[in-house]
C-alpha cells in the first residue's frame, strides 16, 4: 500500500552504471560527489548533480569497502589486494597507500573526527593517522573480523566469531569484551555508543548494553540478519534477515520481551537498510527483489511505506546523501541510481 | 529452482603429502575448458600465473545451539560470498582443505548457509590418500577416517610405495569404510579430470538416476582363474600369506563370457555359503564344494588335483592369487590361466568407521519410514557422515531418492518404477553404526 504513485516521496534522479559488480558506495562529506567501487577494482566518482563521471581510478584488485572522510574531501578504499588507498576527491589522485600483510581488507572506517582511519584484514584491526602513519595494530582475533565501528568516544569496536572487542588505541588489550558463542557476521553501534548490535550466522541478532552489561538474543529470523541500522535517536534498530524489515524498539523497557514490528512489502530478502540522518525515523530498505522502499516510522517502530521503486536487479547497497535530500542505490546489475526525496 | 546456473564446487581433502597440490596443478593445467577459481587453505602450495587463487584460513563456526549440523566454515561463506561478485571470471570452484580439516562443516556450509546455497552447489568430495601412509593414519587420526568416510571419490595415490597385494588389501579396507566412493589408483595424482570434477554427487536428479544401482555386488571371493587343462595330475601350490587359511571353490566352467562368469560367480556364492571342508597340506582338492585350505605351516603348501579327462576349470579364491603366490603346477611346469578376474570382496567391518548397506525388496510405509529415519538421524546423526539411496514407498509410483550429510536430509521423487522390481537400497557411512539394528529398523518399516 504505497500512497499516491509507485514513487510516493521518491523522485527519480539520474542513473548511471559501472562495468563490474558494484561492491560499495559512499557520498563525499559535502554530498557533491558519489563514489562507487566495484569487484573489478574500479573506483568511480560521479557528480551528485547529474551523475556525470568526474574521475575513474583503479584500486588494483576488487574493492571491499569505501569510507568518505567526515570533514575533508578525501575517500578511502580497501581491497582484496591488501591495500588501503586514500584518494583526493577533486583530482582523483592517490594521496597515500597503506599496506596490510593479511591480504583482503574488508572493513574500513574513519574515526568520528576523521583523525584516524581503521581497517580490518583477516584477524587483525589496524589504525593509521589520516596522513597514513600506522599507529596501532590489534592483537589477533579468534577469527576473521566481520565488522568494525568507532564509538563517539573514539573507541574501536570489532566483531568476530564469539566476541565483540572494544579497543582504546594505543592500548594493546581490549578495554571490554562482549562474548557470545556464535558467529557474529555484522556490527552496528547505537549513536550514543551504548548498544552494540550484531547479526549472527544462526539467524539471530545479539545485542549488548555496555552501560548495564546486559545482553539479549533476538531470534526468529528466516535467514542471516546481515543488514542492521539504528535510527538517529538510537531507540529503533531496523534489521534484515527475512523478506520483512524487522524493527526492535529500545524505549520503554524494550526490546526484551516485546514483539518486533515487521514491515512487509519486499518479496525477497532485505539486503540493505539505512536511516536518514536528520529526518525523524525515515528508513530506506533495499531487497534482493530489486525493491527500494521508503518507510516513515513512529517512535515505537510502527510505520508505513511512503515511497517505493522497483529496480531490475538485487539491491547491493543504499546511502543517504549527508543532507538527506537524495538516496543512492547500487544494484547487482551494475546500476547506480539516485532518488530525490520529496518533502 | 533449478541447479542450472549455480556454480559447482569440488572439495579436495587429504593429509599433507598425499598429493593434493599435484592434483590441483594437474587439474588447473588440464585441457578441460573450465575457468577454475581456487580457494586454498594451505599456504603457498600452488603456483599459477592466471586465474583466481584465494588464500583463506579454515574457520569452523559452531552455533550457540550446539547443533553439529549447523556447524559451518566461516571462511568459505566469506570467500565464496565475495567471489560470486566476479561470477563472470570463473565457472568452477575448487576448495583445497588442510590435512586436518573435518569435511562435515565444509559440506554443511553448502546446505546450511542461504547465500551459499543460492549461488553454489557442492559437486563432490575428492579425498587423496597417500598409499604408503594411510594405513597407519586410519588407525590414529579421526580426520583421516572422516575424510575417507565423506568422499565421493578416493584417489589412492603414490601406489608405487606398495605391492599390488598390499594395495588390494588397502583398497578393501577403504571400501569397507566407504562403500559409496569410487576408488581410483594413481602414482602422481595422474587421473583424468572427468573422474574428479562434475561428479554431481549431491544432486539427487543425477547420481541415482544415472546409476540404477550404485553399489557393486560383493562376493565372498576376491579372485578367480579359468584354466584349460588336459587330463592328468596337477598341484595347487601356495606360499605364505596374510591368513592361516583360505577358502577355495573349484568347479567346471562351461562359459567364460561375461554373463557366463556372473552365473558361475552366483553358483560359487551358494557354495561359499555352505560349511567348508578343511583340506590339509598334501591332501587332494574336491570340486564343486567349499574348501578351506589350511595354511598355518611355514613354507609352501601343496594340494593335489586329479583330472580323468580334459576340462575347463574355474578356481574361486577368497584372496587374490598374488597374496598367497597361488600357482597351479603341471608335472613339468605350471598352468597359466586363460582368464583371471578380481571380484569386489565383502569387507570385514572391523573398522570404527564403516558403511552399512541395506538392500531389500518390498515397499516401505511412509509414516513408519519417516519415524524410523527421523529417530535414527536424531539419535545418531552426529555419527552418520553420509547417506544415500532409494526407497520404494507403498502407494508411490515413483522411486524416492535421498541423500544426506549428518542430520541434513534431502529426498525427492525420481523416475516411475514401471515394470522394474520395486526394491530399497540404503547406504549409511558412519562411526559405530549397528548394522543389525539398522537392518531390523528398516525391515520393520516394510509393509
Amino acid at each position: 500500500m504505497i500512497p499516491d504513485s509507485l514513487f510516493g516521496r521518491l523522485r527519480e534522479g539520474w542513473c548511471t552504471a559501472v562495468d563490474e559488480y558494484p561492491t560499495a558506495l559512499a557520498w563525499s562529506h559535502r554530498g557533491n560527489m558519489l563514489l562507487v567501487a566495484d569487484a573489478g577494482g574500479g573506483l568511480t566518482a560521479v557528480a551528485a548533480r547529474d551523475g556525470a563521471t568526474v574521475w575513474r581510478q583503479s584500486h588494483g584488485d576488487s574493492v571491499m569497502a569505501l569510507a568518505a572522510h567526515p570533514q575533508r574531501a578525501v575517500v578511502a578504499s580497501a581491497g582484496q589486494d591488501g591495500w588501503v588507498h586514500i584518494w583526493d576527491l577533486a583530482s582523483g589522485n592517490r594521496e597515500c597507500s597503506l599496506s596490510v600483510p593479511e591480504q583482503w581488507v574488508e572493513h574500513l572506517q574513519w574515526s568520528p573526527q576523521g583523525d584516524y582511519i581503521a581497517a580490518s584484514s583477516g584477524r587483525y584491526c589496524r589504525v593509521w593517522t589520516a596522513a597514513g602513519d600506522l599507529v596501532w595494530t590489534s592483537t589477533e582475533h579468534a577469527s576473521t573480523v566481520s565488522g568494525i565501528a568507532w564509538s563517539p568516544a573514539g573507541e574501536l569496536l570489532s566483531a568476530c566469531y564469539g566476541q565483540v572487542s572494544i579497543w582504546q588505541p594505543p592500548d594493546s588489550a581490549p578495554v571490554q569484551c562482549l562474548q557470545w558463542k556464535g558467529s557474529l557476521i555484522s556490527l552496528c553501534l547505537s549513536p550514543d555508543g551504548d548498544i552494540v548490535a550484531c547479526g549472527s550466522q544462526d539467524n539471530s541478532v545479539h545485542f549488548w548494553r555496555r552501560g548495564s552489561g546486559k545482553d539479549s538474543m533476538m531470534s526468529g529470523y528466516s535467514s542471516k540478519p546481515l543488514a542492521l541500522a539504528f535510527d538517529p535517536s538510537g531507540s529503533l534498530l531496523a534489521t534484515g534477515g527475512s523478506t520483512a524489515v524487522t524493527v526492535w524498539c529500545f524505549s520503554a523497557g524494550g526490546p526484551e520481551g516485546t514483539a518486533p514490528v515487521e514491515l512487509t512489502i519486499h518479496t525477497d530478502l532485505v539486503t540493505s537498510l539505512c536511516f536518514a540522518r536528520r529526518k525523524e525515523r525515515l528508513l530506506a530498505s533495499g531487497g534482493r527483489d530489486g525493491g527500494v522502499v521508503l518507510w516513515s516510522l513512529d517512535g515505537s517502530g510502527e510505520g508505513a511505506p511512503v515511497g517505493a521503486v522497483a529496480l531490475v536487479d538485487a539491491v547491493e547497497g543504499l546511502a543517504w546523501r549527508p543532507d538527506d535530500r537524495a538516496l543512492a542505490v547500487i544494484d547487482a546489475g551494475g546500476g547506480v541510481s539516485t532518488f530525490r526525496l520529496r518533502e | 529452482m533449478s541447479i542450472q546456473g549455480k556454480v559447482p564446487v569440488s572439495i579436495l581433502t587429504g593429509f599433507l603429502g598425499s598429493g593434493k597440490t599435484t592434483l590441483l596443478n594437474r587439474i588447473l593445467s588440464g585441457n578441460h575448458g573450465k575457468r577454475i577459481a581456487v580457494i586454498e587453505n594451505e599456504f603457498g602450495a600452488i603456483n599459477i600465473d592466471h586465474g583466481l587463487v584465494i588464500n583463506a584460513d579454515e574457520e569452523v563456526f559452531e552455533m550457540s545451539n550446539g547443533c553439529l549440523c549447523c556447524t559451518v566454515r566461516g571462511d568459505l561463506i566469506r570467500v565464496l560470498g565475495n567471489l560470486i561478485k566476479r561470477r563472470d571470471k570463473f565457472d568452477y570452484v575448487l576448495v583445497e582443505t588442510t590435512g586436518l580439516a573435518d569435511p562435515g562443516p565444509v559440506a554443511q556450509t553448502f546446505f546450511m548457509d542461504d547465500d551459499i546455497r543460492r549461488e553454489f552447489v557442492l559437486d563432490g568430495i575428492v579425498t587423496l590418500v597417500d598409499a604408503g601412509h594411510i594405513d597407519k593414519q586410519l588407525g590414529n587420526s579421526k580426520e583421516a577416517e572422516e575424510q575417507v568416510a565423506f568422499a565421493d571419490v578416493i584417489l589412492l595415490n603414490k601406489t608405487d610405495l606398495l605391492s599390488a597385494a598390499d594395495l588390494d588389501l588397502l583398497e578393501g579396507r577403504i571400501k569397507g569404510m566407504n562403500k559409496m566412493a569410487r576408488v581410483y589408483r594413481s602414482r602422481h595424482a595422474d587421473i583424468p579430470v572427468e573422474r574428479v570434477l562434475d561428479l554431481r554427487a549431491f544432486d539427487l536428479d543425477e547420481t541415482l538416476s544415472r546409476r540404477p544401482t550404485f553399489l557393486e555386488p560383493e562376493y565372498p571371493f576376491e579372485w578367480s582363474g579359468i584354466y584349460e587343462l588336459a587330463a592328468g595330475t596337477y598341484t595347487l601350490s601356495l606360499g605364505e600369506g596374510p591368513d592361516p587359511s583360505m577358502s577355495l571353490v573349484v568347479l567346471p566352467a562351461d562359459k567364460t563370457d561375461e554373463p557366463g562368469m556372473f552365473d558361475l560367480a552366483e553358483r560359487c556364492v551358494r557354495l561359499y555359503a555352505q560349511d567348508a571342508e578343511a583340506v590339509l597340506d598334501g591332501e587332494a582338492l574336491g570340486t564343486e564344494t567349499h574348501l578351506r585350505l589350511q595354511l598355518q605351516e611355514d613354507g609352501r603348501k601343496s594340494f593335489s588335483l586329479l583330472l580323468d579327462s580334459p576340462a575347463r576349470l574355474a578356481l574361486f579364491a577368497q584372496h587374490t592369487a598374488e597374496e598367497f603366490d597361488l600357482r597351479l603346477l603341471t608335472e613339468d611346469g605350471h598352468a597359466v590361466p586363460c582368464q583371471e578376474r578380481l571380484w569386489v570382496a565383502q569387507h570385514e567391518h572391523d573398522a570404527e568407521v564403516t558403511s552399512v548397506s541395506i538392500e531389500m525388496p518390498g515397499d516401505a510405509d511412509d509414516t513408519l519410514m519417516n519415524s524410523w529415519l527421523g529417530t535414527l538421524l536424531r539419535e545418531q546423526g552426529e555419527d552418520i557422515f553420509r547417506m544415500k539411496g532409494f526407497i520404494s514407498i507403498a502407494g508411490e509410483p515413483r522411486r524416492i531418492v535421498f541423500q544426506g550429510v549428518h542430520m541434513l536430509f534431502d529426498a525427492q521423487a525420481d523416475r516411475p518404477w514401471g515394470s522394474e522390481e520395486r526394491k530399497n537400497q540404503l547406504v549409511f557411512i558412519g562411526r559405530n553404526l549397528d548394522e543389525q539394528a539398522m537392518r531390523r529398523g528398516f525391515e520393520a518399516c516394510l509393509v
